[in-house]
């Protein structure tokens, strides 16, 4: 016994040296107005952005609705008060007055930025099949593959684009999942968003490539608030992956994104994260607060939503992607990895509301807790009256390797119908000795036991993911565990 | 009438008045009753109540005329009948059993930390007008009955009891609360077990639709203890059983499990909670109900385990059954978990009965409601089958069989 | 010397398992140990393979020069040193494939040889593969999950014969075979043996030892080995079972 407690003991101290490979800082300079939240900077923003003017007032009531509420404090996590007034909400690279025509025009040091982080921003590099939206600070700075998807009548761009370009969509999406008084950080986003991205897919296109967007924060105390808005018009399809990371830095950033999509009749929207945010160091200093809201509607008849997300980074995660299961028929799909680490703490998981005939979906999520870590899984599953025949499986497993972390399962399961089925199991216990012994007798080291069977355990939700993102995923797992062989 | 007049008006009625602790904790109390938004959305004991029926009430208690009997029937058969709350002093070998005490009152309101934000806790302690206490003494092997019997309308019961299990004690425990008026009960129970000591606790609840039953009990289990308990609820009123059970040294296990039957407008609500402080115990948290009409029920469970409760076993199952359109079920499953050699596991289902159950039987020629009926008692039977009591399985099955002629 | 095993005692939860073993293997020996239920094989066989529940309270084991206590587990593995265990453990969603590409990787890489690749390892994998007589569909499915008995035990042998040990320990290997299975599961071993390497194979039934021909038999009962000699004992125990040697 003492011997498998020493050994364990010398892997998790090497867990706990967990190198982010991605904490470096752009030198570039940036336009930043001052630091802090009032109606000044939302004009600021606004016409920076050169909005319409009911937009500007959207973000206007948005900030009054916010300046009235309290953060929701019903998650497990202790962080300090956040000082609203104390973060940048504006940083572009300077000289980004209109987004750049081409690459040529791009400053070759974010160039550099993103071939250091393995996303290559000129085309013919661009993982194959792959289009790019990139994120850096406030501003969108480069789309690929635009052309293609043009010809498809497919409109994927930054959200300031579509504000200009697409206003129509714009005025009749934004919002209309979640509501800028929803709570106080969609209250947040609505008022000071600043980019992200737009996609839209008309009726009955498959688009053909995944769409991906990658965000990066590099600027010092800037929050950033994205906004995406994902719509699939009838008898559409597309998948769509989001990437972020950010640089090593002492203090806590804020990250408060809204993500909003909508499933016509017939459309299925697929939405992966693998969310690397910094997550601060061994002691626990900096990392990334990240608060997102995602939610998805499921507005027609046989649309279908379904979000995978692998969570690895942020010091804080507060994140419950949704579905709201209107249209009969429809479905809504939660797959889930959280790995927290060292002093990182995660409370997230879904909310599933089933609102139609026949909805159906499913939870799978798997959480893994290292350190001096928490982990959170938090889901509540809705049937409301009218959701006859509606069908819900839920299965969450923790996993806890140390005795200094802790593993939370809080699920809320309310039905309103008598026809409908609700399944949960859940379950929590260490990783299993005889699975590290097995595996070592066959020459694997213990961290390669460790990394492997986490792996396994995390199957069911990695194979989820798009092919090209699954192996980068089980890398990033791996790594999330070892921290030395990144 | 609100809080702060009832408890004013009635001062002098109310236990412990006299004791300067009590007075300034209840003091207290009435500063959380008047600065609490009342927020049902978030405060577990507060969901589904109506609040105007339970915190704007009159206060009204009658001391019994007649003094409570307790017999001692064969050797280690004990019955009791527990009058407004109130029962006479006894004592022999085996057991005693006394009015309660301040001490044991203090006692509780110190460590009364769990339950800040249990109004209904708080209610109990503010008011307190009755309750007993009894020890069965060590190593001694007992069987107990209480009655609890209520004697007229509209009368508000604020009850404490405390248990104290002495070393390598085991008493086995049946309450009944069968009562036709419309008062309201709400009972406290604070049960501590000596090491080795084993309490089966069961309890039988059948009101009449306008009576209220709230009981609360707090276990706590030292080295190799075991409580058992096992909720059987009929009732045509409200009731609220909630129950928490700590595990404070090794090898002890708690075993919380109930079963409901509502209809019509009824509301239940019920809760468990185990928290496990020592390496090596188990526990056990099992939920069933089957809601009929209008019928609402929450239920909450929670596995807490401690980092130094290593080799924890802890599990917690929920299940109901909805018969009707109207009915609704909220369940939320918990577990917090701090240490790392655990194994604990939840389940939870809610749905109609299996519709393929019903097919098959039907296509053996049974009818829809015979079907029905059958589900309903196999979805049960292992709740009932693990009575050793024959009379009290007897009871049970009789209440069952009331309820099921409902089920159309 | 190959092996050397000398005066092991052996302890878990307070319990003397193992007491005063002594054993000694040479290359290219194939070695039988037989014993009632509950006399400590598989604890050796765990001894020998590094598991870390035990406590060793007395002896020294000697393995290819090296003191094998100042190697741990996965050292031990990369060293040549096999365990067909009694009870495989399953391990969901880790797939086999993977999982034993790694495996003979690691060994590769402490033998300072060249990692293989995954083009000839899926090739020498498929053809191990069927030798055993195990379906191709297999290799996909995760490490033991779901397998039967007597997959779990193929499969083992399987593994065996790819990484190629210098020294292989089978506890109960032909518990839950039928015979077509018993035979081909032997014939893995036979055409494994060569003189280089080594053999420790532990069974309560002497059924096995008709097929692998071992050069020592030996008896343990109650935590040491009580006699040993040459597969004539087998027979014996055949015949009269355990007890005489109690
Ligand atoms: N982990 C353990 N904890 C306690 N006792 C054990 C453990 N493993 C084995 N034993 C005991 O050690 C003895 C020998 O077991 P084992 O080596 O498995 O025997 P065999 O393989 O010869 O049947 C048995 O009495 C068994 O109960
Ligand atoms: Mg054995």
């Amino acid at each position: 016994m003492i011997i498998v407690n020493s050994e364990t003991l010398n892997t998790l101290d090497s867990y706990s040296k967990n190198k982010y490979k991605y904490g470096f800082v752009t030198d570039i300079d940036s336009e930043k107005p001052r630091k802090g939240l009032n109606e000044k900077i939302i004009k600021y923003i606004s016409s920076k952005k050169n909005e319409p003017s009911w937009l500007l007032e959207w973000r206007l009531s948005s900030f009054r609705k916010w300046k009235k509420m309290k953060e929701p404090d019903w998650a497990n996590l202790n962080f300090p008060k956040i000082d609203y007034q104390d973060i940048y909400y504006y940083s572009a690279p300077k000289g980004f007055k209109d987004k750049p025509k081409d690459l040529s025009e791009v400053d070759p040091k974010l160039i550099e930025t993103y071939n250091k982080l393995g996303i290559p921003l000129e085309e013919q590099k661009v993982l194959a099949g792959v289009a790019v939206d990139v994120v850096f600070d406030s501003v969108s700075v480069a789309t690929t593959y635009k052309g293609e998807l043009e010809k498809l009548g497919i409109i994927f761009c930054s959200i300031g684009e579509a504000i200009q370009k697409h206003p129509n969509l714009i005025k009749k999406y934004l919002g209309s999942v979640i509501p800028p008084g929803d709570h106080s950080f969609s209250a947040l986003n609505s008022a000071v968003f600043t980019d992200g991205s737009f996609v839209y897919i008309p009726k009955n296109v498959k688009c053909p490539m995944e769409l991906s967007t990658y965000f990066r924060i590099n600027s010092e105390n800037t929050g950033q608030f994205e906004r995406t808005l994902i719509i699939a018009d009838k008898g559409s399809y597309v998948s769509y992956l989001e990437g972020c990371t950010a640089p090593k830095r002492d203090d806590n950033q804020l990250h408060a994104a809204n993500v909003e999509l909508i499933a016509l009749e017939d459309a299925e929207i697929k939405y992966s994260t693998v969310q690397n945010w910094y997550p601060g160091d061994e002691e626990g200093k900096g990392g990334i607060y990240n608060f997102v809201t995602k939610r998805g509607l499921c507005a027609g008849k046989n649309s279908k939503i379904s979000w995978t997300q692998v969570e690895t980074g942020s010091a804080i995660t507060w994140k419950y992607p949704s579905c709201i299961l209107k249209g009969d028929n429809s479905i809504g799909e939660f797959y889930s990895v959280a790995i927290t680490n060292n002093y990182q703490q995660a409370d997230t998981g879904t909310k599933m509301t089933h609102i139609g005939k026949n909805t159906k979906s499913k939870i799978i999520s798997k959480g893994i807790s290292l350190g001096k870590s928490q982990n959170t899984y938090r889901g509540e599953v809705t049937f409301l009256r009218k959701s006859d025949k509606a069908r819900n499986y839920t299965q969450c497993d923790s996993l806890l390797v140390g005795n200094q972390c802790g593993a939370h399962t809080v699920p809320y399961i309310d039905s309103k119908n008598n026809t409908a089925v609700i399944e949960h199991e859940a379950s929590t216990s260490k990783i299993n000795e005889d699975q590290l012994y097995y595996c070592r007798q066959r020459g694997l080291s213990h961290e390669e036991a460790v990394s492997l069977i986490v792996n396994g355990f995390c199957k069911q939700v990695l194979q989820e993911l798009p092919m090209e993102f699954a192996v980068e995923a089980q890398k990033l797992v791996s790594i999330s565990l070892e921290g030395s062989v990144g | 009438m609100n809080i702060l007049d009832n408890y004013q008006k009635n001062k002098k009625n109310i236990f412990f008045t006299e004791n300067k602790d009590v007075q300034n904790y209840r003091e207290k109390l009435l500063t959380i009753f008047e600065n609490d938004r009342f927020d049902r959305k978030n405060n577990e004991s507060l969901k589904n109540i109506n609040l105007k029926n339970f915190f704007d009430f009159k206060y009204k208690y009658l001391v019994p005329e007649e003094i409570s009997v307790i017999n001692n029937y064969q050797d280690d058969n004990y019955s009791i009948v527990s009058i407004n709350g109130q029962c006479s002093n006894f004592k022999d070998d085996k057991i005693e059993i006394t009015k309660i005490l301040d001490e044991d009152y203090n006692d509780f309101s110190k460590n009364n930390i769990i339950e800040k934000n249990d109004h209904f806790v708080n209610l109990n302690s503010l008011f307190l007008n009755s309750g007993f206490k009894i020890v069965i003494k060590k190593n001694n092997n007992i069987k107990i009955k209480i009655s609890n019997i209520v004697t007229d309308d509209a009368l508000t019961i604020f009850q404490k009891n405390n248990y104290f299990c002495e070393e390598g004690s085991s008493v086995s425990l049946i309450e009944e609360y069968e009562n036709k008026n419309n008062s309201t009960s709400n009972i406290l129970n604070v049960i501590k077990l000596e090491k080795n000591s084993k309490f089966n606790h069961f309890l039988i609840q059948d009101n009449s639709p306008n009576h209220n039953l709230i009981i609360t009990s707090h276990s706590s289990c030292k080295k190799a203890s075991t409580y058992n308990q096992k909720v059987y609820n009929f009732s045509e009123g409200y009731v609220r059983n909630f129950h928490y059970s700590k595990l404070l040294e090794t090898n002890s296990e708690a075993d919380l499990q109930g079963i409901f039957f509502l209809k019509d407008n009824n509301t239940s609500n019920n809760k468990t909670f185990v928290k496990h402080l020592a390496g090596e115990c188990k526990s056990n948290q099992v939920y069933k109900g089957i809601l009929n009409d209008r019928a609402k029920a929450t239920y909450f469970s929670n596995t807490h385990v401690d980092q130094v409760a290593q080799k924890t076993e802890g599990y917690q199952l929920s299940k109901g059954i909805l018969l009707s359109d109207n009915a609704s079920y909220f369940s939320k499953p918990e577990l917090k978990i701090y240490a790392d050699d655990v194994k604990c596991s939840h389940g939870s289902t809610i749905g109609p009965i299996d519709e393929n159950a019903i097919f098959y039987l039907r296509s053996r020629g049974m009818s829809k409601i015979a079907a029905t009926k059958m589900l309903i008692s196999s979805f049960i039977n292992e709740e009932l089958s693990s009575i050793d009591d024959e009379q009290m399985f007897q009871t049970i099955q009789k209440k069952l069989v009331r309820y099921l002629s409902k089920v159309k | 010397m190959f092996l050397e095993i000398k005066d092991l005692s052996v302890k878990i939860e307070n319990k003397n398992i193992l007491k005063s073993l002594n054993l000694n293997i040479n290359k290219g020996e194939v070695h039988a140990i037989m014993g009632p239920n509950g006399s400590g094989k598989s604890t050796l066989a765990n001894v020998l393979a590094g598991k870390e529940d035990y406590e060793i309270l007395n002896g020294k084991i000697i393995f290819k020069d090296n003191d094998l206590f100042d190697l741990n587990i996965e050292e031990r593995a990369q060293e040549g040193m096999f365990l067909a265990f009694q009870y495989p453990v399953e391990i969901p969603g880790v797939n086999i494939t993977p999982f034993l590409h790694s495996a003979i990787n690691s060994k590769r890489k402490r033998m300072n040889q060249d990692e293989i690749d995954n083009l000839s390892f899926a090739k020498l994998l498929k053809s191990k593969a069927s030798d055993l007589g195990i379906n191709i569909d297999m290799l996909k499915r995760s490490v033991n999950t779901g397998f039967s008995g007597g997959e779990k035990k193929r499969y083992e042998i399987l593994q065996m014969s790819i990484l190629n040990p210098d020294l292989a320990i089978l506890d109960e290997t032909d518990s839950g075979l039928d015979i077509d299975a018993l035979k081909i599961v032997t014939d893995g071993v036979n055409k494994l043996k060569t003189k280089d390497n080594s053999f420790l194979i532990i069974t309560h039934y002497q059924k096995l030892l008709d097929y692998i021909k071992p050069d020592y038999v030996h008896v343990m009962v109650n935590g040491s080995i009580v006699k040993s000699g040459g597969s004539e004992i087998a027979a014996e125990i055949e015949k009269d079972g355990f007890q005489k040697f109690q």
